[in-house]
């Protein structure tokens, strides 16, 4: 062997070597910027409409669970769910908020009934609810006030941070007539939400509601949305429900107009 | 059995629906009407756009003339489900299929419209889907599309 052919083979060993030397991870790139939570969403799985969703793209979220109410408030609230229930299937539905043109207010306006708007600008995050003409604005590392000293609203007071590429809410001061899922609460309650873009096409919403003085513990779920790419939101504006309360049986009926 | 997986599954969905938005148990979704009529007002305006329609059952030589309220989804849903705000005018002549009030007043949920142009629609997904024939007033198979 002459020297030529000895260094060829160091050469090649190392050569070797490094080809099978174990390569520092790269990221891939994202084809999606995962900070960017802009454009207009659906719910994500849309239970009727045809928005030419594939369910099996992400996975569906699991039912939103009954309420942890401390049994004082649990007893009432069942009462009132089976009250509902009944109404509906004697086919005399109890009117409810809706009826009166209510908006949801928070949390409900997060489940997206309609198509959802979110606006991102250097200090805050805006979601628009088509429903109702809801709009919620969170406010990127602001101090929310002490609980005694919040407003109440529909839509409360919230602040926004990131953590990561985890987009994190706090939410308090939601009026004591504005309940999701019909629940009671206190001035006390927290909405907390972590909202998370999983692909160029979903983000993820984790909700946790707390209230020490009516629940036994957090009450937790989770919203997934759909990019609905070029859409336009459409006003609405709850001009003249014709169906209204009965004043004296609280149903909902129909108005019926003769001419 | 497999009709009961889907029966329950149809039920889940319907009370996910129910919880979405507003409950429309005051209309009977089984006892469908199909009514031909002359519209006096199209009124398209939120929570509900709302179709007057002088009409009547035109395969029932005894029915009479009524005025009906018939309630439609809002705005969005029907735009989004391919509606025009302008598709419907007054004196159009148009064929229904409803599910009347339970309470015998004449008012209804829509279900499906035909235009006088011959185009048909469905009222958005929450609505529910008709289970009688738009031409006809004959029973629709069950879990036939409309």
């Amino acid at each position: 062997m002459n020297r030529h052919a000895g260094w060829s083979l160091v050469l090649m060993a190392l050569l070797a070597a490094q080809a099978c030397a174990p390569k520092k991870a790269e990221a891939p790139a994202l084809a999606y910027d995962p900070k960017d939570f802009g454009g207009t969403w659906d719910r994500y799985p849309q239970p009727t409409e045809n928005s030419g969703q594939d369910p099996s793209v992400v996975p569906r979220p699991e039912p939103i669970p009954a309420p942890p109410l401390k049994p004082e408030f649990k007893a009432p609230w069942d009462a009132e769910q089976k009250k509902i229930a009944a109404a509906n299937a004697a086919g005399e539905p109890i009117a409810t908020g809706y009826t009166h043109c209510i908006p949801d207010g928070m949390p409900a306006m997060m489940m997206a009934m309609f198509p959802m708007e979110v606006l991102q600008t250097p200090k805050q995050v805006t979601v628009i609810q088509e429903a109702y003409n809801q709009v919620r604005r969170i406010y990127l590392n602001d101090t929310l006030p002490a609980v005694e000293d919040a407003e109440p609203g529909f839509w409360g007071h919230s602040t926004g941070k990131w953590e990561g590429n985890d987009f994190v809410v706090e939410t308090i001061g939601i009026k004591d007539n504005v309940r999701f899922r019909n629940a009671p609460h206190s001035a006390a309650m927290r909405i907390h939400e972590r909202m998370r873009v999983i692909d160029a096409d979903h983000f993820e919403n984790d909700v946790t509601v707390e209230d020490p003085e009516y629940l036994t513990g957090p009450w937790s779920w989770k919203w997934v949305y759909q990019r609905r790419p070029n859409y336009k939101m459409y006003e609405y504006v709850c001009e003249d429900n014709r169906e209204f309360a009965d004043p004296v049986t609280g149903k909902a009926r129909l108005r019926i107009d003769h001419k | 059995m497999k009709s009961r997986i889907l029966m329950a599954l149809l039920a889940c969905v319907m009370s996910t629906v129910a919880l979405a938005h507003h409950s429309f148990a005051m209309f009977d979704a089984e006892k469908q009407l199909r009514l031909t009529g002359k519209v006096t007002a199209f009124t398209w305006q939120n929570p509900h756009v709302y179709i007057q329609l002088e009409g009547k059952d035109p395969n029932d030589p005894k029915a009479k003339v009524r005025t009906w309220t018939i309630e439609c989804a809002n705005p969005g849903i029907l735009n989004r489900a391919g509606w025009k705000f302008n598709m419907i005018k007054k004196d159009d002549l148009i064929t229904v299929i409803v599910g009347p009030l339970r309470t015998g007043e004449p008012g209804a949920l829509l279900k499906q419209v035909k235009l006088p142009d011959g185009r048909i629609f469905g009222n958005g997904g929450p609505a529910g889907p008709p289970n009688i024939s738009i031409e006809d007033g004959k029973p629709l198979p069950a879990g036939a599309k409309p």
